[in-house]
């Protein structure tokens, strides 16, 4: 699904990320973690293109993503949630939903024709979906900027879904979140997944990561220093040093 | 209605083209302090088209509009790789270039054995074709009015439809409405087109009401006038920009008082507003409110 082979970004003389491999395969929901600074909301921001590679290339679906500009690879079918929440806060919660309707389906509704043809009706019945879904509902009309904090993550994702993507990436969903939310997450995640949606999920609450992921990824220092199953990664003596400090040894 | 009334009404309408031309650009989130250009590339070319060629005024100003709609690419192709304040000084340093580009064009054909066209610091008089078709003012009037009116209703219809919602998201956040798939570029590029053909339609309809146009028409105070409408009138609808150019023009020039006054009471307007209420009278949660009273 998503391939990333030697990835390297630069900022001056820090290597934020160094090198990096990695393989999603589809359909999975595929953990990355770290300390912090460790260059994981770095990767998300190449695979999205936020700022150009320095060196590697990275792959979706068989084509390269790199060289392609940053809303060129959202309308293949990726999408992504902000580690800060970031939402549009003079939009209405209903047009947040709106504008982020751009999959290849959507804009293919909204040439004339399609239009006519109960292109807009869709649309607005994709939006009420999402609403329900996200329990928004009844905010629909209200500004984003006026939302609880905890509704402005539902909106988030609810956001990222209303561009269909093929792959998510989720950017520390959880931060913030009491247990009983981050079970409420937990249950999407593995909703989104049950839909078809490959997960790119990172997180520093371990709670989350292990209980939903299937395959986990280590960063440290820009470079990718384990990669197994969950129960492989707790088990990892290097990573429990990266995490644990342990100049000593 | 006595003459002084009719020219203070066309003037509001003028002025409406040129403040709705900064509203948009300010919606994609820029602020630019050359619109005045664009005005004036519309009302020299719209003036060169009737007087000199003899053109209809109707496509004169489609002329003119395309004129200064491609004019506004030219500009924004370079100066939109920069943000905020660089923008701003790009766009004031280009609306100077056309200036100064106004005062050296000579260019003066003979019409019905008289000179006319523009020529340079002198300026350009004699753009007669309102006089010539025998429209009274009262009617010239009607005429920017209802070209105000149908371009105003243009720009709610498409405010409404998912065209302005992302625009406004553009405005708000490009980075993030790049995340979500807009192309931020190619939607900037299109607002700056149209705000172009706007401020050029404002400048042929002006050109054609004075009869008589000079490059220090276009300074930069004309394009800080068109902002400050904007963002006085308010961000949250289009009636925004038109309330700010009735508001500075109706008020201060229609109350004898403020005569003499007239650039301290609008600067110190402009200077309480951008204080108390930053997106303008009409900004976004008055316009949502005033729409919630009448649905």
């Amino acid at each position: 699904m998503l391939e990333l082979k030697g990835v390297t970004r630069h900022f001056g003389g820090v290597r934020a990320v160094d090198g990096l491999d990695l393989l999603v395969p589809e359909g999975c929901i595929f953990g990355l973690i770290g300390p912090n600074g460790s260059g994981k909301s770095t990767t998300v921001n190449l695979i999205t293109g936020l700022f150009p590679l320095t060196a590697g290339t990275i792959l979706f679906r068989g084509e390269r993503l790199d060289d392609l500009p940053t809303h060129r690879r959202l309308q293949k079918g990726i999408a992504r949630t902000f580690q800060n929440i970031r939402l549009f806060g003079r939009l209405t919660v209903w047009q947040n939903l709106w504008v982020a309707q751009n999959s290849p389906e959507d804009r293919a509704r909204r040439s004339f024709f399609a239009r006519w043809l109960g292109g807009r009706r869709r649309a607005r019945d994709e939006i009420a979906h999402l609403l329900e879904f996200s329990g928004l509902a009844h905010k629909a009309d209200e500004f984003a900027a006026n939302l609880s904090f905890g509704e402005q993550r539902r909106l988030e994702l609810a956001r990222a879904l209303a561009a269909r993507p093929r792959l998510l990436l989720l950017d520390e969903p959880a931060a913030g979140m009491n247990s009983e939310e981050i079970g409420q997450l937990r249950e999407r995640i593995l909703a989104l997944r049950a839909r078809g949606i490959t997960i790119l999920l990172i997180e520093h609450v371990m709670e989350l990561v292990m209980g939903v992921t299937d395959r986990i990824a280590v960063l440290n220092f820009g470079q990718k220093i384990a990669e197994g199953s969950p129960a492989e990664i707790q088990a990892d003596p290097v990573v429990r040093k990266a995490y644990l400090g342990g100049g000593a040894t | 209605m006595d003459a002084y009334a009719v020219s203070v009404l066309t003037n509001i309408g003028l002025l409406g083209f040129l403040a709705l031309s900064a509203y948009l650009v300010l919606l994609a989130g820029e602020m630019s302090f050359g619109q005045q250009a664009f005005f004036g590339i519309g009302a020299y070319c719209g003036g060169m088209l009737t007087a000199m060629a003899g053109w209809p005024l109707p496509l004169a100003a489609l002329a003119a509009m395309a004129a200064g709609a491609a004019a506004a690419v030219a500009v924004a192709l370079p100066t939109l790789r920069l943000r905020g304040l660089y923008f701003a000084m790009a766009t004031l340093a280009a609306a100077e270039m056309a200036r100064i580009g106004f005062e050296l064009l000579h260019w003066q054909v003979e019409v019905a054995g008289e000179p006319v066209g523009p020529d340079g610091t002198q300026g350009f008089r004699g753009i007669r074709w309102v006089f010539e078709a025998g429209l009274a003012p009262e009617g010239y009037a009607v005429l920017v009015w209802t070209a105000l009116a149908a371009v105003t209703a243009l720009l709610a219809v498409a405010e409404r439809a998912r065209l302005g919602a992302t625009l406004r998201a553009v405005g708000e956040d490009p980075a993030l409405a790049a995340a979500l798939g807009l192309d931020v570029h190619r939607f900037k590029l299109g607002v700056i087109a149209a705000s172009g053909g706007l401020a050029a339609l404002g400048g042929v309809l002006f050109a054609h009401h004075n009869t008589y146009i000079e490059p220090r028409n276009f300074d930069v105070m004309l394009g800080v006038h068109g902002l400050a409408y904007a963002l006085i009138g308010g961000l949250g609808t289009v009636f925004g920009a038109l309330v700010g150019v009735a508001l500075d023009v109706g008020l201060l020039e229609g109350v004898r008082v403020f005569q003499g006054y007239r650039m301290i009471v609008f600067g110190g307007l402009v200077a309480l507003l951008l204080v108390l209420r930053p997106r303008g009278l009409l900004d976004e949660e008055t316009v949502r409110w005033i729409g919630r009273r009448f649905s």
